[in-house]
Parts: structure tokens; C-alpha cells; sequence
């Protein structure tokens, strides 16, 4: 399964669009400056997802997980080793920096990934004129491979997954953490319908 | 203006940052976690405005919106979200909500949309 290029450039600008709306979002509840890598756009069969996120993400994370549904599904997850979790949670709760999560940080890292993952799929739904709807996030923290048992693919849908994935920084600090965002084969097909339509309206402007 | 405000999130951490600036401009402000406490508070709490959530576990936001909007015909409600779609904001627009106000909050925000339904408007930037 390919993207042609025409797909890929149309797929990574609206990814731009979308993450910089999250990136945006982050900053704002941080009061710092956040730095994107270029979004890496790639598609897989399902079981090396697991893989992939394996190679930008070691040891144990704090995963925001919300799954989404409607003309475009999947699952997004907003990743954050122990390091950015800790840091984030201490900018959100303006307190130092502690070694472990207790309820309220917990809260504010669900809700942080709750704003910013909603940022982006919101304009994905907006720019692609889909409705997205969203399910109540959960956090948990534990290793990629116990993260990616939370990600669900309908069984009847072909084994691919589209992996979107972006690396962020906070400014002045070495913590980073990932947006990942996994569609089934279903969903990517649509996905691409509406790519299509989405060029053919920013032509016609 | 200061009135009785109620916040139906189900995130503490939400409900905490509107109370700060509720509170600090004056308003006096109830908290409900989900749909079913929000409509027990809304009849013994008797709020001026409510700010709605819409992703929630059990009622969502547009089954609390409808509710309300059914047991009090005169209902203020402002929904305030992270999800920023607009076809999210239509559907409020349409369920009956006076204003649509989207997450990350800043202060300004939040108080004007709230002034500005108290005083009989309605808020849809």
C-alpha cells in the first residue's frame, strides 16, 4: 500500500496545519515556545506499528490516547517519555518538577492531551469537511508495546495502518514528546477521497 | 454582573482553571463531573449560566445541552470545548446553546463570552 506524491504533499500539509494548531494549543498552556519536526507520514501493516513507535520512543511513557470515530477513525495519541511528563506537568500546575504523577497531574496531562489532540483531528474534520467525533481520553503509563495493546484497528479492515508521527520540543529544554495518529485501512481510503476534494476546493479559491 | 455559574466537566483540571477566573471576577461558581450530577446541581443550584463540556463519559455534552434545554426552556448555556470543529459548534448552535467557547481557555475569553450571555447576547467566535 502507497501514497502517491500528489497524496503525500496534500496529506503533509494538512498534517502542518494540524499539528501547528495542536503545537499552538501546547504553547499556549505552557507559556512556552514549541518546536516541531517535520511530520513523518507512513504506512504500514498494523503489527509493526508497534515497531515503528518502538524506534523513536524507549522505555516507559506517558501515552494520551483518545480514539476517534465517524467518516475518519482511529486512534491519536499525544506520547511523552517520563522526562516531558514530568515537565509539562510542573508548567501546567506551576509547581517544580517532581519524580512522579499523582491525580492532579494526572488530570492535567489528560486534559493537555485531551486540547491537543482535538486540535488537530478538529482541523482535520474542518479542512477534510468531516465530522470527527471524539471518545473520553485516558492516560496510562507504561511501555510503547503496553501503549499500543490500547490501539484498536476494526477487525474486518485490511491490515494497514497510516502512522502520522511528529516529534516536538519545548524551547529551551531537551523533553520532547510525539503525535501519532493510527487510522485503519477504511479510513485512510476515505481519508484520501477527501484529500482529493480538499486540493480541488484550495484550486478553485 | 455577578452570578452563580455552574461548570460541567469531567476534567478537575478544567473545572479548576474556570473557577479561578470565575471566582476572580466575582461570580459564584457550582462544579458538576458528569451529565447526571450536572442536572441534579442545575435544579438545586438554580445557576445564572452554565459552561457545558462536550466529551464526556455517560451523557455527552449535547445530550446534557438537549435535557436542560427541555426541563428549562430558558436555559443559558455556553459550551466550552476542545473540540473545535465547526460542525461541533453548529450542532451547539442549533441544540440551543448561547455561545461556544473553545479550550485552551484564556481568562478574557471565558469572562466576555460570559458577560456577554448574561446580558441576553450570544457568543459564537
Amino acid at each position: 500500500m502507497e501514497l502517491t506524491s500528489r497524496h503525500r504533499e496534500a496529506l503533509t500539509e494538512l498534517i502542518n496545519i494540524g499539528y501547528g494548531r495542536a503545537a499552538s494549543a501546547l504553547s499556549e498552556l505552557t507559556g512556552r515556545r514549541i518546536i516541531l519536526d517535520v511530520p513523518k507520514v507512513d504506512v504500514f501493516p498494523v503489527e509493526h506499528v508497534g515497531k515503528a513507535l518502538s524506534k523513536v520512543l524507549r522505555g516507559d511513557v506517558a501515552s494520551v490516547h483518545q480514539v476517534f470515530s465517524g467518516p475518519l477513525a482511529g486512534n491519536a495519541l499525544l506520547l511523552l517519555d517520563q522526562e516531558a511528563a514530568m515537565l509539562l506537568n510542573a508548567l501546567l500546575l506551576d509547581q517544580p518538577v517532581g519524580s512522579r504523577l499523582d491525580a492532579a497531574g494526572r488530570e492535567a496531562l489528560i486534559e493537555v492531551g485531551n486540547i491537543v489532540l482535538n486540535a488537530c483531528l478538529g482541523v482535520f474534520g474542518n479542512l477534510l469537511q468531516v465530522q470527527v467525533t471524539f471518545a473520553v481520553p485516558s492516560l496510562h503509563l507504561e511501555s510503547v508495546t503496553g501503549v499500543l495493546g490500547s490501539i484498536s484497528v476494526q477487525e474486518e479492515e485490511l491490515q494497514y495502518a497510516l502512522m502520522v508521527h511528529t516529534r516536538f520540543r519545548l524551547k529551551d529544554s531537551n523533553v520532547s514528546g510525539y503525535l501519532v495518529i493510527v487510522l485503519g485501512i477504511t479510513s485512510f481510503s476515505r481519508l484520501l477521497h477527501e484529500l482529493d476534494h480538499w486540493e480541488t476546493r484550495q484550486l478553485s479559491r | 454582573m455577578n452570578a452563580r455559574i455552574l461548570i460541567i466537566d469531567d476534567s478537575g483540571f478544567a473545572r479548576r482553571s474556570l473557577r479561578q477566573v470565575l471566582e476572580g471576577a466575582g461570580h459564584t461558581v457550582e462544579e458538576a463531573k458528569d451529565g447526571h450530577e450536572a442536572l441534579e446541581r442545575y435544579f438545586l443550584a438554580k445557576p445564572d449560566l452554565v459552561l457545558l463540556d462536550m466529551v464526556m463519559e455517560g451523557m455527552n455534552g449535547m445530550e446534557v445541552l438537549t435535557k436542560l434545554r427541555e426541563l428549562d426552556k430558558e436555559a443559558r448555556v455556553i459550551v466550552a470545548t476542545a473540540d473545535i470543529q465547526a460542525s461541533t459548534k453548529a450542532e451547539a448552535q442549533a441544540g440551543g446553546a448561547r455561545g461556544f467557547i473553545t479550550k485552551p481557555f484564556d481568562r478574557e475569553q471565558v469572562l466576555k463570552a460570559v458577560s456577554t450571555v448574561l446580558t441576553g447576547g450570544m457568543t459564537w467566535n
